[in-house]
């Protein structure tokens, strides 16, 4: 059992224009990797299948996507982050397949979400 | 937090064909309605409209559709109405659309605002009238109409509501 991650939190009052998640897919059966088009496309289909048209026009970007570890960092406008990470944690299926997204980092600057340990 | 408050947003049907009449019902409408939330807002706004959501009253003949959602998703509400594109009852289906008259607070506001709609589509209809004959039928209508007493009219927001005489 991996211990439990530590968690902190910290508030910044400023506006930003975007917000960064650094996320984890979690694919428990060893089937096929998706690739970063195939990750984006899954992301606008949560945010299409919670949160309708309006959700899936919201701008996402993968910034940055490792195949062999599937994880990824987002970029969303500041307005529709928390449809983002709700449409994230209410995936549950890729390809008919159990998958779940793990949000590890979120942060309103990439420059602390670039430095990551693996 | 005292009590829930609710917005009515009164509506109107348009369809094309004369026969399309039949298709208007509560039930018809209100799928429509929600089809297009969900199409729109997918399953959060969907699940956000429907807490108080019911069509209030329905006129078939003028197309009236009196629509209550809560307070603070009445702009879901009022943005995803463009959206319907057909009424689908009994498996007949009719290509139209809803345009918003009015969004009010309460029925009472709503019943007002109807009242002088009506009186104002009277004079336009009248002015576009092409023939003689269909003019003086709509004035022998208008006059006809009365307030009967001993009757309440409370449901009837489409004849007008003072007496007249010949």
């Amino acid at each position: 059992m991996p211990p439990p991650a530590a968690f902190e939190r910290r508030v910044l009052r400023n506006a930003a224009g975007h917000h960064y998640l650094r996320v984890r897919l979690e694919l428990p059966d060893g089937g096929a990797r998706p690739s970063a088009a195939q990750l984006k496309q899954l992301v606008v289909a949560a945010l299409r299948e919670l949160h309708g048209e309006v959700g899936a026009a919201l701008p996402v970007d993968v910034l940055t996507y490792e195949e062999k570890t599937l994880s990824a960092i987002l970029r969303v406008v500041s307005s529709g982050f928390v449809k983002l990470w709700s449409a994230l944690t209410l995936l549950g299926f890729y390809q008919n397949r159990r998958c779940a997204f793990r949000v590890l980092q979120v942060d309103i600057s990439i420059s602390s979400c670039v430095i990551w340990e693996q | 937090m005292v009590r829930f408050k609710n917005r009515y947003v009164l509506c109107e049907v348009v369809a094309e064909e004369p026969r399309g009449r039949h298709c208007i019902e509560d039930r018809a409408v209100g799928t429509a309605v929600r089809d297009a939330i969900a199409r729109a807002y997918g399953d959060y706004g969907l699940a956000c409209c429907s807490v108080s959501f019911t069509v209030k009253y329905l006129n078939a003949y003028t197309g009236t559709v009196l629509l209550r959602c809560r307070k603070d998703f009445h702009r879901l509400l009022c943005s995803a109405l463009p959206l319907v594109r057909q009424l689908e009852s009994r498996g007949l289906r009719c290509p139209c659309f809803l345009s918003t008259l009015h969004v009010g607070g309460t029925i009472r506001s709503c019943q007002k605002f109807l009242i002088q709609h009506n009186r104002r589509q009277l004079l336009t209809l009248l002015q576009n009238c092409t023939n003689e004959e269909e003019r003086q039928r709509i004035r022998q209508s208008v006059l006809s109409c009365s307030l009967t007493e001993g009757q309440s009219q409370s449901g009837d927001e489409e004849e007008e509501d003072d007496t007249e005489t010949d």
